[in-house]
């Protein structure tokens, strides 16, 4: 009886956590073949799956040419190709959560997007904003002074005292 | 003191490289906390971007 009331009630805190929105971004590659005047028509694409399933929008990052730190692959008709450039292009939107389930598949599904992450955020701005000169900062410790040598007196030696000093060196 | 609490940063994006790079050893490995200098709560938030960052090939997973 107490499963099943607790199971109730779960199930209740599932329906209406989905029915709220969440703060969501989606980041993107598109491939690098696409030609930049068409790269509004792919976005549109994105932004369209996020409208129609009720989402809006709170930031975006149009896409940017960009090198991969590593060749990414993709399968376009039973091949693989590799791409080492890319596209790289963000939204960040508020939506319900089948609309990530929506978004996903048909991301998944474009043949045009190289790779996609979809992830829970936060509604303020996330990128660091930081003050100049505070990243590489070097510690300084205390500046070495540099040390004086002591200038060796370049006296007259007299034959008799290097003998001498010959004859102990000699000796050891 | 570390970077993100001298810069009072409460977040951190993926997408701030160069942020991360300070994070990362020049093989694209991972700090330690201890080397870092960052709270639990900092290095936890890091370890994420950074692994959010490499899949998105924003940074390397290894670098020789």
């Amino acid at each position: 009886m107490a499963k099943a009331k607790a199971g109730a009630i779960e199930t209740q805190d599932v329906a209406q956590e989905a029915a709220e929105s969440r703060i969501y971004e989606v980041g993107y590659h598109i491939i690098p073949t696409v030609k930049e005047e068409n790269l509004d028509a792919v976005v549109g694409k994105v932004r369209s799956i996020i409208e129609k399933a009720g989402g809006s929008f709170i930031a975006e990052g149009a896409p940017v040419a960009m090198k991969l730190s590593y060749p990414m692959s993709i399968r376009e008709n039973e091949r693989h190709t590799e791409y080492d450039h890319s596209f790289f292009g963000w939204l960040k939107f508020e939506a319900p959560a089948e609309a990530v389930l929506a978004l996903e598949k048909a991301l998944k599904a474009d043949m045009q997007i190289l790779r996609h992450i979809v992830f829970r955020t936060v509604r303020e701005e996330t990128r660091a904003r930081l003050k100049l000169g505070t990243l590489r900062e070097v510690r300084r410790t205390d500046t070495i002074k540099p040390v004086r040598r002591v200038e060796e007196v370049a006296a007259p030696v007299s034959e008799v005292d290097l003998d001498k000093a010959l004859e102990e060196l000699t000796t050891d | 003191m570390n970077i993100l609490t001298q810069n009072d940063i409460q977040h951190i994006d993926y997408k701030d490289v160069d942020l991360l790079k300070q994070f990362i050893n020049p093989h694209g490995r991972m700090m330690s906390r201890r080397r870092a200098e960052l709270t639990s709560r900092q290095q936890r938030a890091v370890e994420a971007a950074v692994k959010r960052a490499r899949f998105m090939g924003l940074l390397p997973y290894v670098q020789k």
